[in-house]
């Protein structure tokens, strides 16, 4: 789930693609990281992979070779790796430079490869001298690998080839670097970026990318909600740092690319910690801004988040928008193990800002959406408003007119209840449990009318069964008729009964406060005096 | 004979706390009421006021301090008795209460981003739920599907109290 998401994220940075976003079919086991960039690699093979992705308009070659390489997330294999996201945001970026056609080639060199299950190397290596590599681009994409194969014995790789996906995360690494769309997952780490404006994001992409490697490994699979959000934040910061390579798509490009070339002195696995502790203090700080306001939301986000993300996942492709509530490690080391903090991880929906603040702004809107159709269905007659406002109004008139029955049934009480002496356990036994056996107690005044209480308890259950307003009235007729049939002895007021029946008609039917209620308390108030006469 | 014996409530929902409360409460007026006068509209009116605060206690104990709504309202029937005397004091309490909750709220008022919800309703909102001034719009939502649900209990049970008295 948390890879889903992940990955989701990762699309969703990628944003603006054209291409369909499919969500790729995570394992629970993936673990991030250098199995993002296997999958990457995986993604480039096209066959036999159930990746729909596809559609990646061909419009142009980097797009098809973005959508190729990077639509197949969902490998069956469950690398679980979306990079998709990666040519999502090539795509719509501007090809910098690189020759397409370059691309093209490497795509059917790579895919060959891939199909044949990973032995690409030799392509690769082809494909690796066929572009503008840098030499300290291959040395990142090395040390990534290496990387990589670290953190393997953690990731489910079905294909435990480390040393091929290294091999795959050069050339993908590559192949992004020509690209510029590499930017994918997480992984930003990936591959080579030529904007050097996004340098400095990438390398902050990039160590966050090792530091959540990292901590993939050693923490526990929530890590990923934190190191989504971590790229979140990095995403942003290197947007702001770059100010988009005029790329309306998302900072994870910049940030990928940035990684590719920022890589190799910090993309070391274990090097790249502290920089990318350091780095990602910087990112995490923004993200604690944005906890700080999901903070506020209390225990909620924990139970929300989660919901929302399965709801999120089972909204499907289109909407790569993933809520994950994550251990937001602190961000001091990485390989601690953070306590639970209510981090809401959101990942950018498709087509829409990737600023955190959009971000939380967003999941904030969703909540009190949520929360407004949940009030819905407790305010009665409220399903079929819609609108905020609507409906808003609605609850206040609700709650408006339930404390003007509260103070109605008080001043009704005062009146009524003088005279009687009360009877605690009867009434307990009647109200509490609505019906419980009958009175064990006596009651003096109403002694007269007892066995009809006995009898009419049923009745009672049943007035007792009924919602406020709707059933007032038959509660109350039904009570009044019982209690008339029953007792000869106690002489029943009916007309004053009928009068607080009505009376109370009026306010229940008040439909909420439109109607004062103020009347029927100026009503009631000769009455009670009438009526402690009448029964008394 | 008449045995009709429905399904057992829950002892101690939401609804058995209060009844059993409020019973109390209503007791103890009514013990202390003298027969004399009671049937004149001011100490009618007395009656009323102190059952509607027995009510709204009974209903704020039931849920203790598990919600903000309950926490203002029994903090407000505190403070409202000896409120001439520490009125200054309540003052700064309460102070410390918003500062303390203001930490946690976001714009109280909409922005153009959320679009539908006003400002305007989102204060009326706030001022009927206790304690709801201090809230963003989220917990005050929170707080209001939880104090709609205390107040149609609350109506419930007085409701059959006083049909149980009523004829």
């Amino acid at each position: 789930m948390d890879i889903d998401e992940k990955d989701k994220y990762e699309l969703e940075n990628r944003n603006e693609n054209s291409i369909n976003y499919q969500e790729p079919v995570l394992s629970s086991d993936w673990q991030f990281g250098g199995a993002n960039l296997t999958s990457a690699g995986m993604s480039l093979v096209p066959s036999g992979n159930p990746l729909a992705i596809g559609s990646c308009p061909s419009a142009s070659v980097a797009d098809s070779f973005g959508s190729n390489l990077w639509e197949h997330p969902s490998i069956s294999q469950n690398l679980g790796f979306c990079g998709i996201n990666v040519h999502n945001g090539a795509s719509s970026s501007n090809a910098m430079g690189i020759g397409k056609g370059t691309l093209t080639s490497l795509r059917s060199n790579i895919d060959r490869p891939f199909d044949m299950g990973w032995n690409t190397t030799g392509i690769l290596q082809q494909s690796l001298s066929q572009l503008p590599a840098d030499s300290a681009f291959i040395e990142r994409a090395a040390r990534f690998s290496s990387f990589n194969g670290g953190s393997f014995s953690d990731m489910v790789s079905p294909f435990g080839m480390p040393e091929s996906m290294s091999l795959y995360t050069r050339g993908v690494g590559l192949m992004a670097g020509t690209e510029d769309m590499f930017a994918v997952n997480g992984m930003k780490s990936v591959f080579g970026v030529e904007s050097q404006k996004s340098k400095l994001n990438a390398i902050e992409a990039t160590r966050d990318a090792c530091l959540q490697v990292e901590n993939r490994a050693i923490e526990s699979p929530l890590e990923n909600g934190r190191k989504s959000e971590s790229l979140v934040r990095a995403n942003e910061e290197t947007k702001q740092g770059t100010g988009g390579s005029g790329n309306e798509s998302d900072e994870a490009e910049f940030s990928g690319r940035d990684g590719g070339q920022d890589e190799p002195s910090s993309f070391d696995g274990t090097g790249g910690e502290p920089s990318a502790k350091s780095l990602s203090s910087k990112k995490r700080k923004r993200s604690l801004q944005d906890a700080e306001i999901d903070q506020a939301k209390g225990g909620r986000p924990l139970t929300e988040a989660a919901k929302d993300g399965a709801e999120n996942q089972q909204k499907g492709d289109q909407k790569q928008t993933t809520t994950t509530n994550k251990t937001t490690g602190k961000q001091g080391t990485p390989a601690s193990h953070p306590p639970k903090e209510e981090y809401i991880h959101v990942r950018a929906r498709r087509g829409q800002a990737t600023n955190s603040h959009s971000l939380a702004e967003r999941v904030r809107r969703e909540k009190i959406s949520e929360r407004m159709k949940f009030l819905q269905d407790l305010v009665p007659g409220c399903s079929k408003v819609t609108g905020k406002a609507v409906m808003l109004d609605e609850i206040i008139n609700y709650v408006q007119s339930l404390q003007r029955q509260v103070e109605f049934l008080s001043m009704k009480l005062a009146t009524v209840n003088p005279r009687l002496d009360f009877n605690i356990e009867g009434l307990l036994a009647k109200d509490i449990i609505q019906s419980q056996a009958g009175p064990s107690s006596t009651h003096p005044d109403l002694s007269v009318g007892y066995p009809s209480l006995h009898l009419s308890q049923p009745g009672l259950v049943q007035a007792a069964l009924p919602v406020m307003g709707n059933n007032a009235d038959v509660m109350r007729r039904s009570l009044t008729s019982h209690l008339t049939s029953m007792t000869g002895g106690l002489k029943l007021p009916n007309q004053l009964s009928n009068t607080w029946e009505d009376e109370l008609h009026n306010v229940v039917q008040m439909n909420y406060g439109t109607s004062a209620p103020s009347d029927s308390l100026n009503v009631n108030e000769p009455q009670p005096s009438g009526n402690t006469k009448v029964e008394l | 004979m008449n045995k009709y014996n429905p399904p057992r409530m829950n002892p101690s929902s939401l609804r058995s706390r209060f009844a059993t409360r409020f019973l109390r409460s209503l007791s103890e007026i009514n013990a202390q009421k003298p027969t004399a006068s009671s049937s004149s509209p001011t100490e009618i009116f007395r009656r009323y006021r102190r059952i509607k605060v027995a009510a709204d206690k009974s209903m704020a104990y039931s849920v203790r301090s598990r919600r903000t709504w309950s926490r203002a309202m029994l903090w407000k029937l505190r403070t409202r008795p000896c409120g001439r005397r520490s009125v200054k004091t309540s003052t700064i309490v309460r102070k410390t209460r918003h500062e303390k909750q203001n930490k946690n709220t976001t714009t109280a008022t909409t922005t153009g981003e959320d679009g539908v919800v006003s400002g305007v309703e989102a204060d009326e909102l706030r001022e009927l739920v206790p304690g709801g001034e201090a809230m963003d719009l989220y917990n005050l939502l929170d707080e209001t599907a939880h104090y709609i649900k205390c107040l149609t209990t609350q109506v419930q049970v007085m409701k059959k109290i006083a049909d149980f008295y009523s004829p």
